[in-house]
């Protein structure tokens, strides 16, 4: 039998958000991020002054992008996508250069200082791969993360993007983000 | 605070490898032009090709020990990706920087070329089967690498040109403003060289050569400039929130002052009105050796400066974190 196609992505209801920041933690725990980088964050936007003041928060990372500019400019190819939709970091192949973190407009990656190469967010794949959820989806208590493939009509986050409103960040970059934010 | 990934090592590297570029051209160019079958330039050829390999061999050198692991730059060469403009990059930068010194070779002086000889073991063979006499094919050397040299110094703007996700580079004016900056500094750098160089003064009718070439290229220059300015304005939400980092933002002092005044019209004035008097009223032509001495260091700081700004304030513009700047 022909496997499935499969792509994954990430739907956030960020609006369950409250910046308890529990899937930084998890992530930084999972994935050994050093002291002062992040795979994943926090967008805060404020609307007004007190007393009428309204924060809205909303996570971010990597949007394993359908066509990813990082990979596109990646002299090595380190840079590449499976064939699930993510997008990952071959690390032996990374000289350093830099040049896909200049040129990813959501700005998910960072310098790893020890091994001289670029990190970013997996999505887990390490996880993925023996039927986990990624850690930050499992940590989140108030359940705004949900993860799954595109491709699987029965998935949640299928039915999610089938019934609910939502938008993704900058679509004008032209990079075709896979973070899913509900309205 | 915007963490700057590329930093002053790429701002150098940058400008290193057009300087390399419009030095050989400069020479190249001075190589064909003949008056009554006679060279017209040998002095400016020969002093063009022994720089010209130099900076971008010295900024290649920067860039790699810049990288997060210098040893594995030897990657760069096991892979081709067409689609990275570093990749292309790569191979077009190599090819030319080894037709540059090739062609300096080829314009050694004999004397220099024995010497250097003299100091290879007589053992090593193979190495004195080089020492051959390339002159007759300098013009030859010259054709091949003119594109080679072109295609570097449009590949220093690519790289940043090509980057779809800041705005302020990612337009197609930027390769065409790095190329014509480019070749204004090659041509400057070799005007400084010659003006320094006390054994052999510099001769009047060469000032007038490389003055005349340099205010082509800047003018060159200035009419790509203009259009980026306006063209940006009338663009997307994005691009001129981009552009405000030079109207208002944080360069904008070092764009219009240091950058375009100091290092692109005043030394275009101080051309001009050199240049001027014999173009237009018959005179003789002088070429002050301070002038030039002064407007040629300014037109290459001012080729350095837009590399600095160009590299500093692109990593600042994005499509997300603009708004937040005002
Ligand atoms: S968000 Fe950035 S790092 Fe992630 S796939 Fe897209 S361009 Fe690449
Ligand atoms: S830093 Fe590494 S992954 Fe990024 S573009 Fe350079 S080689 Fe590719």
């Amino acid at each position: 039998m022909a496997m499935k196609k499969k792509r994954y992505a990430l739907v956030l209801d960020s609006r369950k958000c409250i910046n308890c920041k529990a899937c930084a933690v998890a992530c930084k725990a999972e994935n050994q991020v050093p002291v002062g980088n992040t795979r994943n964050w926090i967008n805060e936007a404020r609307q007004g002054e007190y007393p009428k003041l309204r924060i809205d928060f909303e996570p971010e990372q990597c949007h394993h992008c359908e066509h990813p500019s990082c990979a596109r400019v990646c002299p090595t190819g380190a840079t590449w996508m499976r064939k699930d939709g993510v997008v990952l970091v071959n690390y032996d192949d990374c000289i350093g250069c830099r040049y896909c973190m200049v040129a990813c407009p959501y700005d998910a990656r960072y310098f790893h200082e020890e091994s001289g190469t670029v990190h970013k967010c997996t999505l887990c794949s390490h996880r993925v791969d023996k039927g986990d959820l990624p850690a930050c989806v499992e940590t989140c208590p108030s359940k705004v993360r949900v993860f799954g493939d595109l491709e699987d009509p029965t998935s949640r986050v299928h039915e999610l993007l089938a019934t609910r409103r939502y938008r993704v960040k900058e679509p004008q970059t032209g990079n075709g983000p896979q973070l899913y934010y509900l309205l | 605070m915007h963490e700057f990934n590329w930093g002053l090592l790429i701002v150098v590297y940058l400008f290193l490898g057009g300087l390399s570029a419009g030095l050989f051209f400069a020479a190249g160019l001075a190589n064909y032009l003949e008056v009554d079958g006679q060279p017209a330039y040998p002095r400016v050829a020969a002093m063009g090709a022994l720089l010209a390999p130099w900076p971008v061999a010295i900024g290649s050198a920067l860039l790699i020990l810049d990288l997060g692991n210098w040893y594995r730059f030897y990657k760069l060469f096991t892979h081709f990706r067409w689609e990275s403009p570093m990749s292309i990059g790569s191979y077009l930068l190599t090819i030319f920087t080894g037709i540059a010194f090739v062609y300096a070779f080829a314009w050694l002086p004999e004397a220099w070329r024995q010497q250097l000889f003299a100091k290879v073991p007589a053992t090593w063979k193979q190495v004195h089967r080089l020492n051959m006499d390339l002159s007759p094919y300098r013009k030859v050397i010259a054709m091949v690498g003119f594109p080679f040299s072109i295609g570097v110094g449009i590949y220093t703007g690519v790289l940043l040109g090509a980057v779809s996700a800041r705005p302020f580079w990612n337009t197609n004016l930027v390769a065409q403003m790095f190329l014509f900056s480019a070749l204004s500094s090659g041509a400057a750098a070799l005007l400084l060289a010659m003006v320094l160089d006390k054994r052999s003064p510099i001769q009047t009718h060469e000032t007038k050569f490389l003055i005349t070439l340099d205010i082509v290229f800047i003018v060159l220059e200035l009419f790509i400039i203009l259009p980026y300015l306006i063209h940006g304005q009338l663009s997307v939400l994005a691009v001129k929130q981009a552009l405000w980092l030079i109207l208002g933002g944080p360069y904008t002092v070092v764009f219009w002052v240091f950058f375009l005044g100091l290092g692109l019209l005043v030394p275009l004035g101080i051309e001009v009105s050199e240049l001027a008097p014999s173009l237009l009223k018959g005179k003789a032509f002088h070429g002050d050796r301070k002038l030039a001495l002064v407007a040629s260091s300014l037109v290459l700081m001012g080729g350095f400066l837009l590399r600095y700004i160009f590299v500093y304030a692109g990593q600042v513009s994005s499509f997300h974190k603009m708004g937040m700047l005002h």
